[in-house]
């Protein structure tokens, strides 16, 4: 039976009378990596911080690893690791100079930072000041930062918002890399494409509360349509888009009639999107 | 927590602390300049009163008196002679008898004897002047009186060896040592609250109590080495050395409570230094006492560097024994502990 990394009982918070986080509960197993979706200011980042200790839950309990995290958070936190959404490093100093500064905070003996360093496509960059970096590179050593203790859980928080496809890239590498390693990742994100590539498992908050809950691929059929769109030439001579939706008795008859009354130019298939889905359920976008 | 933790937190704000330009610079800046005022300062005070006189035939009487004398006479030719003495700074008053003097004394007649005075003399110095002018009546009239004067020097007998003006301006310096230091300090903190790292921290293991720990002791070891530093440089650790580094101990322990405080109030370096320049003020008055006695009233005793500049002024120039300085000692590390502690609170308060 599969342990479970986290659990989220009824968790509350509000920030005077705005109700930041409405009586969520959920679960994440160990091993799964859960995308957290939701637009800004739905309470994401809120839910992080009741689960990594920085905020006392108004009411309900997290525990995380078996540890209750209000009454227990130094426990906690010596076994996750936090990738803050903003980049809070130390910017005069050098990454490796970050690095062994956590290192010696969560107690890592014979710590190699180069080879982290490494990891996360650094090297040769340690002994540069942060300062210096590219706003892609502080994301990789702010990664690097939350592997120091190999956590058990690794919070990230928009890990890859504003970054370059290669960076974007090498950072969801690194992701699979912790998951293969046995690490639970809690993503945090609003990039749906991201959650549908990395995440077993993605939860739609908002508003505080959680609307979706469940695998991509379950919330697309019970959600979404499967649709063929197709190109095809009109009798003046402009192209025109057909959509034929799948799944349905009549389906084949109309793929049928497509190619036999009109020249096909393209045609491809389709599926929902998690953005479509989320705006279903939401009634807006992710932004 | 541990100490490996605090070591690292420790390493760390040396780091941050000289990779920033401005305050590596006023450290050491501060430190050089400090000590070549000091040295510049002059390290004697000339205790010796001159006095002017213009009188066309001293009596054998005040003669004598004057050769007795530990005051200096400068002897004017004329009265015009005096008077440019006096206005030229070279002796700060003159007594410019008539020529008729003995004449006029003979006949029983009213003297009348200018007081020649340059614009600075205090109040208290002309009657002091005026008092001599009335001894050197009853000398001249031959009725001086018969009055034996013992003197009594309560305390160290300074007659001789006045503290110099560069030994006043010890505390000042050391002072503003330490302030820097707790300006310093303060934005550190502040600078790490606006850009998160603090947040980051205390996510790991590190718990408040240890990030303070960390953050003390860095400030008061820091601001203690300094200030140190600058004493043993200039000579001052020769009297009472123990006594005067337990007192900056405690400085440095309450200048780290204030720069605790400036940061909970101030978001970025400008909003720092406003209200570090309002605490610098305020630790700074004591030392004005030093250096000018009698300006400041009891009320000084309520500013909590009034204990530090005055056990280390005292240790040093005027052989204050331990007895006597336990009072101060004791208040000192209670004004440290008190400020340490609303700092800490204030802080935490910023943090959540």
């Amino acid at each position: 039976m599969t342990e479970l990394a986290i659990i989220a009982e009824d968790l509350t918070y509000a920030y005077g009378q705005l109700m930041a986080v409405d009586h969520i509960s959920f679960d994440v197993a160990e091993g799964e990596i859960l995308g957290f979706l939701g637009p800004n200011g739905a309470g994401k980042s809120t839910t992080v911080k009741m689960l990594t200790g920085q905020l006392l839950p108004k009411a309900g309990r997290a525990t995380l690893l078996g540890i209750d995290v209000a009454r227990h958070p130094k426990q906690v936190q010596a076994q996750i690791g936090v990738c803050f959404e903003v980049a809070n490093l130390y910017e005069t100093m050098s990454g490796i100079d970050n690095l062994e500064l956590f290192a010696s905070l969560f107690g890592v003996r014979d710590f190699n930072a180069e080879a982290l360093l490494k990891r996360v496509g650094l090297d040769g960059r340690g002994k540069d000041k942060v300062s210096g970096y590219s706003k892609g590179l502080k994301q990789r050593l702010m990664v690097a930062r939350a592997l120091v203790n190999r956590p058990q859980i690794l919070f990230l928080d928009e890990p890859t918002e504003g970054l370059d496809p290669t960076s974007a890239q090498a950072i969801r590498s690194l992701i699979l890399e912790e998951q293969a390693r046995g690490a639970t990742i809690f993503l945090t994100t609003h990039d749906m494409h991201e959650a549908d590539m990395l995440c077993q498992r993605v939860a739609f908050i908002d508003r505080g509360k959680i609307v979706a809950l469940d695998t991509p691929h379950t919330l697309k059929q019970q959600y979404g349509k499967r649709t063929i769109r197709a190109e095809v030439l009109g009798d003046d001579g402009h192209l025109q888009t057909r959509e034929i939706i799948l799944d349905r008795q009549e389906t084949p008859a109309e793929i049928e009639a497509l190619f036999r009354d009109a020249e096909v130019v393209t045609i491809h298939s389709e599926e929902a999107t998690l953005e479509s889905i989320f705006i279903q359920l939401t009634g807006r976008e992710l932004i | 927590m541990n100490a490996r933790m605090i070591s690292a937190l420790i390493g760390k704000d040396l780091k941050l602390y000289f990779s920033n330009r401005l305050f590596a610079l006023v450290t050491v800046l501060g430190l050089v300049s400090y000590t070549a005022i000091y040295f510049l300062m002059p390290a004697t005070v000339d205790e010796t009163l001159e006095l002017g006189l213009y009188m066309a035939n001293v009596p054998a009487p005040l003669e004598a008196l004057l050769a007795e004398s530990d005051l200096r006479f400068y002897r004017a030719d004329s009265i015009d002679a005096l008077q440019q003495a006096v206005l030229e700074g070279d002796v700060p008053a003159g007594y410019a008898f008539p020529d008729d003097l003995l004449v006029q004394l003979s006949r029983g007649e009213q003297v009348s004897v200018q007081l020649l005075l340059s614009p600075n003399v205090p109040l208290e110095f002309v009657e002091i002047y005026e008092v001599i002018l009335r001894e050197f009546a009853f000398v001249i009239s031959g009725q001086t009186l018969d009055i034996e004067m013992n003197e009594i020097v309560l305390g160290p007998d300074m007659a001789g060896r006045q503290v110099a003006p560069r030994q006043r301006m010890l505390p000042l310096l050391a002072v503003l040592v330490l302030m820097v230091e707790c300006l310093g300090l303060a934005s550190l903190i502040a600078a790490e609250v606006e850009a998160g790292t603090i947040q980051a921290l205390l996510i790991t293991p590190l718990t408040m109590v240890g990030l303070f720990l960390g953050k003390g002791v860095f400030g008061t070891l820091f601001a203690f080495v300094q200030s140190a530093l600058l004493i043993t440089i200039t000579g001052g650790l020769l009297h009472q050395p123990l006594l005067i580094l337990t007192a900056l101990l405690f400085g440095s322990a309450m200048v780290t409570g204030v720069a605790f405080l400036i940061a909970s109030t101030g978001r970025d370096l400008m909003s720092v230094m406003g209200w570090g320049v309002l605490a610098v003020i305020l630790l700074v008055l004591p030392t004005f006492n030093v250096l000018m006695p009698g300006l400041a009233s009891n009320w000084i005793k309520l500013i909590p560097s009034h204990y530090l500049v005055d056990t280390i002024y005292r240790a040093m120039n005027l052989e204050l024994p331990w007895m006597d300085a336990t009072q101060n000692l004791v208040l000192l590390l209670i004004y440290a502990a008190a400020l340490m502690a609303l700092g800490v609170v204030m802080l935490k308060r910023k943090l959540r």
